[in-house]
């Protein structure tokens, strides 16, 4: 699973009210190099909750996000490089996924996170 | 832990007769005389006419659910029964029960009354509350108006419950078959491949219902997110290097708007009814920004090669006799008001179960067996939401059948010994075919008909019609959010 992906989940438990960000817990993961597509990159800038990308890659261990970005950073191919490794080329291989409201906790395994919900929780 | 100890009635023997003059004592509210009934129904006959405290069981827990307004199943209720006819009901219930107790004491005081209303209208059955606070009150359940409320509520909040015929006849058939089904599915539809090579490049596409992944990364240019509900296709996805992950396309995990564009391709099919299909579309509206597209596409009923709807068996009469009901609802002018989620699927062995209720009608007095049920099926189907049921139902043209099982051959060297398929086999899932050397699995499909597609979007207030068409024997449309 990619921080992008991350960055979309958000929990849809019955009853919760705001499931996003789901908190991370990584006890593997990987880089895995792909080619920077600077489109791409500036078309899901506007829609990347920062804030939630910069704690999930600190979570693996990539510190170099800046606390604030901004749309004008997306000029500075260092950033640009930046944002890429973070959202595209970091994956937690195995570990979970929790809801910031009920603690229910999503595994990933084999980089699949499984968001399939109990039937009381739809 | 709660228990209700229930001691059956002598007179509660083992025919329709005395299943319905017990309801209708226990229920003298018709709503729940329609929702025991339909839980009845979808039940194994045999079983709960061989066990007695299975109905009673179903009846207690139904009440209860009703009266606490918890949405609960049923099977994963009522634990176990003991030897001395005590229910013990499981973690599912109680935490059910839980929540809506800790929110205020009304549901306590129901409970209580529920207690009592079982107490005294089987004379046998007694209820004690250990583990339940108790509360001295002598308020009333809740009036009519409350109870015909939830009415509402209980057909309708379970569209995301996935029915079990869905359950049994596409998840896990398709978690069955997934290697073979994949190495079947290469071929690209030309539509699709347009739809997703007009985006703009770097946009974000969202792929509910990705089967073996085979349009993930078709325009190079685009990012992709799949997922699917069967874990089997989701790992050969993620084998092939896709961003993935195991989810259902009725209730997608995703926050609003982050799509540039979603699709559903051939999903929308497999599910079992209209509120779940409609559902399913209004989740890829929301989950793409404002401007952004949609595309679906579903089998059609108008097959090119119309032979091929020759070796589908037509649900038709499963559905009229079993789902909706012997009352034949489609026949009666005002608009049916059943709906499908409301009456569970049955057990394995749901044809069966609709020749045991025929034999039971023949074995009594037609006005006792065949005329009680359907008088508790009319009652109760006055909830103003409207009917569930397939738009073939509701237009009355039945003979335009809809509802089918989709045979998938397993060739025998691809069923593992020991695997899923034996355990198919064993539960009948799946049936042999020795002439053809496969394993034979049916999967569950709603065909669509011609405008049913655009019927079904026409609700969904933030999305308008860009396009739609035929292609390769599917209806297809293009959606853009508003």
């Amino acid at each position: 699973m990619r921080l992008l992906t991350h960055n979309m989940l958000s929990s849809n438990i019955k009853g919760v009210t705001n499931g996003f960000p789901l908190r991370l817990q990584v006890e593997k993961s990987v880089e895995k190099e792909v080619d920077l597509n600077p489109d791409f990159l500036k078309n899901i800038f506007p829609k990347i909750e920062w804030k939630a990308l910069v704690d999930a890659s600190r979570a693996l261990g990539y510190p170099e996000l800046p606390d604030e970005a901004e749309p004008s950073m997306l000029d500075s191919h260092d950033f640009l490089k930046k944002f890429h490794h973070a959202l595209l080329e970091l994956h937690v291989e195995e570990g979970a996924l929790i809801c910031p409201e009920t603690g229910r906790n999503f595994p990933i395994s084999k980089g699949i996170p499984n968001m399939l919900l109990h039937e009381d929780e739809v | 832990m709660w228990r209700v100890r229930a001691q059956i009635p002598k007179r509660f023997g083992v025919d329709a007769a005395c299943l319905s003059s017990l309801l209708q004592d226990l229920f003298p509210v018709e709503y729940f005389g329609l929702m025991v009934y339909n839980s009845i129904r979808s039940a194994r006959l045999r079983d709960i006419i061989h066990s007695p405290v299975e109905l009673l069981s179903r009846v207690c827990f139904l009440k209860a659910a009703q009266c606490l307004d918890v949405n609960a199943e049923y099977d994963e209720t009522v634990q176990s029964v003991t030897s001395d006819s005590t229910l013990i009901f499981g973690t599912g219930f109680r935490e059910a029960l839980n929540k809506t107790m800790s929110g205020s004491l009304k549901p306590l005081k129901c409970m209580q009354q529920f207690h009592s209303n079982v107490s005294s209208s089987t004379k046998g059955v007694q209820a004690d509350g250990a583990g339940l606070p108790s509360v001295e009150s002598d308020e009333k359940c809740p009036t009519e108006d409350s109870v015909s409320m939830r009415q509402n509520q209980t057909c309708s909040t379970n569209v995301q419950h996935t029915p079990d015929i869905e359950r049994k006849y596409v998840h896990h058939v398709y978690d069955a078959i997934a290697p073979h089904f994949s190495s079947t599915r290469f071929a690209k539809w030309p539509k699709v491949s347009m739809f997703l090579n007009s985006l703009m490049p770097g946009s974000v596409i969202l792929d509910a219902g990705c089967g073996n992944g085979k349009y993930l990364g078709l325009n190079p240019r685009c990012f992709y997110i799949g997922c699917d509900i069967s874990a089997p296709l989701i790992q050969i996805c993620a084998g092939r290097g896709h961003e993935v992950m195991v989810a259902d396309a009725v209730n997608l995990p995703y926050r609003s708007g982050f799509g540039d564009a979603a699709i559903s391709i051939a999903v929308l099919h497999h599910l079992s009814t209209e509120s779940r299909r409609r559902k399913a579309i209004e989740e890829l509206v929301r989950v793409v920004q404002k401007g952004g597209l949609v595309l679906i596409t579903v089998w059609a009923v108008e097959q090119e090669d119309r032979s091929v709807l020759s070796k589908w068996t037509p649900l038709t009469r499963k559905y009229e006799e079993e789902w909706i009901g012997p009352g034949s609802p489609h026949m009666r002018s005002s608009p049916s008001t059943v709906t499908l989620e409301s009456i569970p699927e049955a057990e394995e062995s749901s044809h069966r179960d609709v020749d045991e209720f025929k034999a039971l009608d023949n074995q009594n007095p037609p006005k006792e067996s065949k005329q009680q049920p359907k008088e508790i099926i009319e009652v109760g189907a006055v909830p103003s939401k409207v009917a569930d049921v397939s738009v073939a139902f509701r237009n009355g043209s039945i003979d335009n059948h809809q509802e089918y099982f989709v045979p998938w051959h397993l060739p025998y060297h691809r069923a593992e010994i020991g695997g899923a398929s034996s355990l198919a086999l064993e539960s009948g899932l799946a049936k042999k075919d020795d002439k053809k050397g496969a394993v034979v699995y049916n999967r569950y499909y709603h065909v669509f008909i011609e405008g049913e597609l655009e019927r079904l979007v026409s609700g969904i207030e933030n999305a308008f019609i860009r396009d739609k068409f035929y292609d390769k024997s599917n209806w297809c449309i293009i959606l853009e959010k508003s």
